[in-house]
This record gives structure tokens, sequence and C-alpha cells, in this order.
């Protein structure tokens, strides 16, 4: 997958042509506050519009300049490692986090995120004792960030 | 002599045990985070701002100058050892510090760039202490009109030089950022703009959880995608790391003028220590006796990079303390802490706070003094962070992600601010979009959005004084040049001349 190339580009530039012509209208349609007498030059859709306006027109010079445009050397990486960072991660801000006490939810994202990447590279003969290990730093680092909020800067935690 | 006065007093205040304390662990961690490739300084500075709420205020700007001073310092360490630079600072850092390290002087070449990050910081300092109060007394002739053009100036300037090969990038980044500034209640008739119909979204976009997911989460899921870097060989031996006197002295109008560049492009508006490290490298093997070694193991160019990079920290505190304008991203995450403990960055600085440049700059001078004391005398234990296996790390930095914008405001919905940040973040990055210019544009927003509204009202709808009061006049002109600049056949032209950014083409 590659996201500088003249397709993504031109992706790009529809998406933000779009976005660019929404907040255009957005400012356009904007409360005008008459009823409260402002000075018509200082309606607050005035610079969403010519932001939109902008955008459109950087929208529109980026499709047009997408076959031509300069491109940096791709950066080699694996997108399964991203895949599974970005949803555990998401999962454990958005679903963990606020459902389940903080603590608990750190020491299931931790221990999750780090048994996903270290067990399958681990030999077999010692892989019950790098579970215990990551089941313990999980813990540890749940308990140590939690204590630090909840009693240091004295948050209630979500 | 006044200032030397307030300097002097400044540092005395600072030098309790207490203080000296802060100055330690906060530079000490800031290295640890610069030193870790993904960790950036804005992140640290970022996810320590929201650590540093309840401290008093003078001690909370020492820890957070101290991490931004300490990590633009730390990516030296993986640009050196790894070839991965720890931040973008230090990309300049790895074309000689890695060949350097190859050579068996891995030790020599992080005591050089000690040595360089040091004096090129200590040349920012002067400079600041010398150019921020006239600076900040010409910004009492400014008025909404040249607020507008400064933070229009500040979006295209940004844009133009961190867009790397392409400038429009930089300035549809700069777009995105003033069009999240839009979001919320607007600044002169507290009319509320495009909140989508959440409530949380009255008071805008926070800009805290913002930039964490921003370079973030974003960062952690870059070095997730990342392959695995790997340590130079033979790193386990580090050879002399004191750098040698003649060196120094060899190098001293190198220092000297990388200073200097680094502190100049630290005052532009959102450009960033990285221009600042490629732009005093571009400048060095010009001038240099030994062009063909630069990219080679030069040690001339790993002074160079690492003083221009250092230097323009000093620097862009200039406009952010004076104009409330950042000149890096990680000065950008600096003025929203400012706010946070009462201090109001602007023109007005020097009436009402009239002692806290010289308090941020003896800040800066204790910072300096830790990089050179941890830089020469912890050098194996800099090879042992990079050890650090991501896997244990990533979750962990994730974990202070959430907790950290939360912590602010003790509001879920900031989590997923962050996160929705960090996604975008990440593609943004991965299509080359730089990020400094939509930072940029989420803390001048505002000033866009007020400075063109007041100024119409005042002139009654009339656009003229925009374009024909002095100041105005003259940011209108560079800023047309800019992005005139920026045509393809005019940078065609200016490449042809050897500007640097040929440099980081050929990295």
């Amino acid at each position: 997958m590659r996201f500088d190339s003249a397709i993504a580009d031109r992706v790009t530039a529809v998406v933000l042509f779009a976005l660019g012509g929404a907040m255009l209208w957005g400012g356009f349609v904007m409360d005008r506050l008459e009823i409260r007498q402002i000075h018509p030059a200082s309606i607050p859709g005035l610079v969403p519009m010519i932001l939109g306006a902008a955008m459109m027109l950087c929208a529109a010079l980026l499709a047009w300049s997408a076959t031509s445009a300069e491109r940096k050397k791709p950066d080699e990486g694996s997108w399964r490692n991203f895949a599974f960072t970005a949803v555990w991660s998401c999962f454990f801000a958005v679903v963990l986090v606020s459902r389940i006490p903080f603590a608990a939810a750190t020491a299931i994202y931790v221990a999750g995120f780090a048994g996903w990447f270290m067990l399958p590279d681990t030999p077999s003969a010692s892989r019950l004792k790098v579970t215990v290990l990551i089941i313990g730093f999980g813990l540890v680092t749940a308990l140590a960030i939690s204590s630090l909020f909840r009693y240091g800067f004295l948050v209630r935690l979500p | 002599m006044e200032a030397l006065q307030q300097f002097g007093l400044a540092l005395l205040a600072l030098l309790t045990p207490v203080g000296l304390f802060h100055v330690a662990w906060a530079t000490l961690l800031g290295i640890f985070v610069g030193s870790l490739p993904g960790l950036t300084a804005t992140m640290g500075v970022a996810l320590l701002t929201t650590l540093t709420y309840t401290m008093e205020r003078d001690a909370a700007i020492l820890v957070l100058i101290c991490m931004y001073v300490g990590a633009i310092y730390g990516g030296s360490r993986s640009a050196i050892l790894l070839n991965i630079p720890g931040t973008p600072a230090s990309a300049a850092t790895s074309l000689d510090g890695y060949p350097l390290a190859q050579r068996g002087e891995a030790g020599y070449a992080m005591g050089l760039a000690t040595a360089g990050s040091a004096l090129g910081t200590l040349v920012g300092i002067l400079l600041l202490v010398l150019l921020a109060p006239p600076l900040a007394a010409i910004a009492f002739d400014f008025g909404s009109f040249e607020f507008f053009w400064l933070a229009v100036f500040g979006i295209v300037i940004s844009g133009q030089l961190t867009g790397g090969v392409s400038p429009l990038k930089g300035y549809i980044a700069g777009l995105l950022g003033l069009m999240v500034a839009m979001i919320g209640s607007e600044g002169l008739h507290a009319h509320v703009r495009f909140n989508l119909g959440f409530d949380q979204l009255n008071g805008g976009i926070g800009l805290i959880p913002a930039m964490v997911g921003a370079f973030g989460f974003a960062e952690v899921l870059t070095v997730m995608h990342r392959r695995r870097a790997e340590l130079v060989k033979g790193e386990g031996r580090p050879d002399r790391v004191l750098p040698k006197l003649v060196d120094l002295v060899r190098y001293k109008f190198t220092i000297l003028r990388s200073g200097v560049i680094g502190t100049l492009i630290g005052i532009i508006p959102g450009v960033g220590e990285d221009i600042g490290a490629w732009a005093s490298y571009a400048a060095a093997r010009r001038t240099s006796r030994e062009k063909n070694e630069f990219g080679q193991g030069s040690k001339e160019g790993l002074t160079a990079a690492e003083t221009g990079n250092s230097a323009v920290v000093p620097g862009a505190l200039i406009p952010a303390l004076t104009l409330a304008v950042p000149g890096s991203a990680p000065a950008a995450v600096l003025i929203a802490a400012l706010f946070l403990h009462g201090i109001r960055p602007g023109p007005m600085i020097m009436i009402e706070q009239p002692t806290f440049i010289y308090s941020v700059a003896a800040m800066l001078v204790l910072a300096t003094l830790a990089i050179a004391v941890f830089g020469l005398s912890l050098t194996r234990l800099f090879i042992q962070v990079l050890r650090i296996p991501r896997e244990l790390l990533m979750p962990v930095v994730f974990t202070l992600c959430v907790i950290g914008p939360y912590a602010l405001t003790q509001r879920v919905f900031d989590i997923w601010v962050m996160v929705v940040f960090g996604l975008i973040g990440f593609v943004l990055r991965q299509m080359n979009y730089p990020m400094a210019p939509l930072v940029l544009g989420i803390i001048l927003g505002a000033l866009v959005d007020k400075s063109l509204r007041r100024g119409l009202t005042l002139t009654d709808g009339d656009l003229t004084p925009f374009f024909t009061r002095p100041i105005s006049a003259v940011f209108v002109v560079i800023i047309v040049l800019s992005i005139v600049a920026g045509l393809k056949p005019v940078r065609r032209a200016i490449s042809r001349l050897g500007w640097f950014r040929q440099e980081r083409k050929d990295a």
C-alpha cells in the first residue's frame, strides 16, 4: 500500500475539495447574527468561507499536480503490525477505558500488546517464562501509572 | 547591563536544590525521550505538560524547557548509533554521525554532538536575550492588520519550508489546522461554529489532546509500522567521549555560524529544528575545506548539524514569548503550557512579566549545562536505553497518551479527540504532509479569525489598510515572494543555486 502516490493524491484531493466545499457552505449559511446588529464584516462565517475556498483551490492544485509531483522513497514497514497496534490501541482508548477500571484496562492493554509482538518470536521452551514476565510488566505498569495520576496528580481516573 | 543583571537574578532564583533536581530529572527524561526513535520533543513536551499542571509556575516551565532542550539533543544518540534520528531534528546528524560510529568513533561523535548542542544553545540564548525585548517593543505597533498577516505569514512560510518536495502539502496541512481551529465558540461574538452536534466541541478542539494524538499516538503507530532498528556494531566499547579542544577551536566559525543560522530559523514561525540543522549543515558544507568528507563521517558536518538544531530551541522561543507565535512544534505546546500556568505570551509580556524572558534564558542555560554533563558522562546508559524493546515501550507511551489529556480536563471526550488526531496524523505522515503547519494552524486559527474580522470592523469593511500599513505591506511582500518561491520553475532555479533542500534529497 502506498500513501504517497498519484492515486492517493487524487483521492485526497477529492476528500479535501469536499471538506473545503462543506466549510465554504457552512460559513455561508452560518447565522449572521443580524439580531445582535453586529458589523456585517465580522460575521462568524467569514473566515470559514475563505478557508473553505482556499482548501478547494489547494485540492484542485493537488489533483492537477498529482502525476508530476516529486515523490520520496516510501518507507518499508509492516502493515500487520500497524493494524494490530491501531485496532488494539483504539479498543483500549475507546472501549476499555471508562467501562472497566483504568488500572485493569491498562494491564490488559499493555500485556496484550507486548504478548502479541513478543510471544511468537519466543522459543517454546521459554514461552511460559516470557508470558509470566509480560503479565507482570502489564500489572506493574498499570499500577504505577494509575497510582501516579490518582495519588500524585489527584486525578479521578476514568 | 540591566539585561545581564536580570539574567543573573533569574539564574540565582533557580539555583535551589529543588530547582536543580527538576533540571536534572527533566533533562535526563528529555534525553531519553529524544534518543528513542519515535518519541519526539513535541510529544515529550505535550505529555509532560499534562504532568506539570499541578506544579508551581516557574518549576513547571523549567521542567518543560529542560524536556525540550534534552529531547532535541537526545535525538543525536540514535542518529549516531542506529542511523535513525531519534527526532526529525537529528536527521542531518545521522549523515556524518553514523559513519563515524561505524569507524569505531561512536563515543567521540556523541561527545562532539554534545559540545555542538551545548554551544549552539548558548549562542541561541544570547540572541534570545538580545532580540526578544526589541521584538516585543516592535510588536507594540502591531494592530489587527499586522497580526492577521503575521499569522498568515507563519502558516505560509511553515508550509513552504516543511513541505519538503511539495510546498502545496505544507499549505494544505496549514489550512487543515486553521479549519480545526474554526470549531467551537469564536472569539468576537461567542457564536458556536461547526460543533457537529457535540456539546463537548463548543469550547473547540483542545490543543493538548490534538498534539498528543498527532505526535504521540501517530508516533506509536509509525514506530510499530517501521522496521526494527539495529545498533551499530561495536557500540558496546565506547571510545574517547570528551571532545578535543583543538576540534572545537578548528570549528569555531562553524559553531558560531550554525548557532546564528539555527536561531534565525527558529525565529521563523513553525519551521523548527530539522530545518535549522539542514540549513546549518548546508552552510558548513559550502564553506568547508573538507567538503568531500561530508556524508562520510565529517566531524565538522556533525558539529554544524547539532549546533544548528539546538540553536533553534531558544530561537523558537523568541516569537513564542513576544508574539505568541511558535517558532517550532514543541514551542507551540509550550505556548499552551504557558497559558495553562497563567502566563500570557505576546507583546505585553515585557510589561506584565518583564523578567520572564530572562527567567527562560536562565532555564535554558541550566538545561544546556545538564545536557553537557549528562551527555559526556552517561554515554553507556544512553546506549542501554536504546536497547529497550519497542514492544514494551510503546504501550506505556500510548497509555500516557490516553491518561495525559484526560487528566487536564477529566473528559473522556478528549481521549477520543486524541485517538482521532493520532489516526489522522499517521495517515498524513505516510502521505508526506508535514505536521508543523497543522499545529501552527490550530494555534494561530483564532488569531487569523479575530484579527481579520476586527480589522474589517475598524475600517468599516475596507481592505486597504491590510495592504498599505508599512508592517502589513512588508508581510504581504514576503508572503507573495514565499508562495512564488514555492512554484516549480522558481524552485528549480533555486535548487540550481545549491539551496539546502538538495541536502535533504541526498539523505
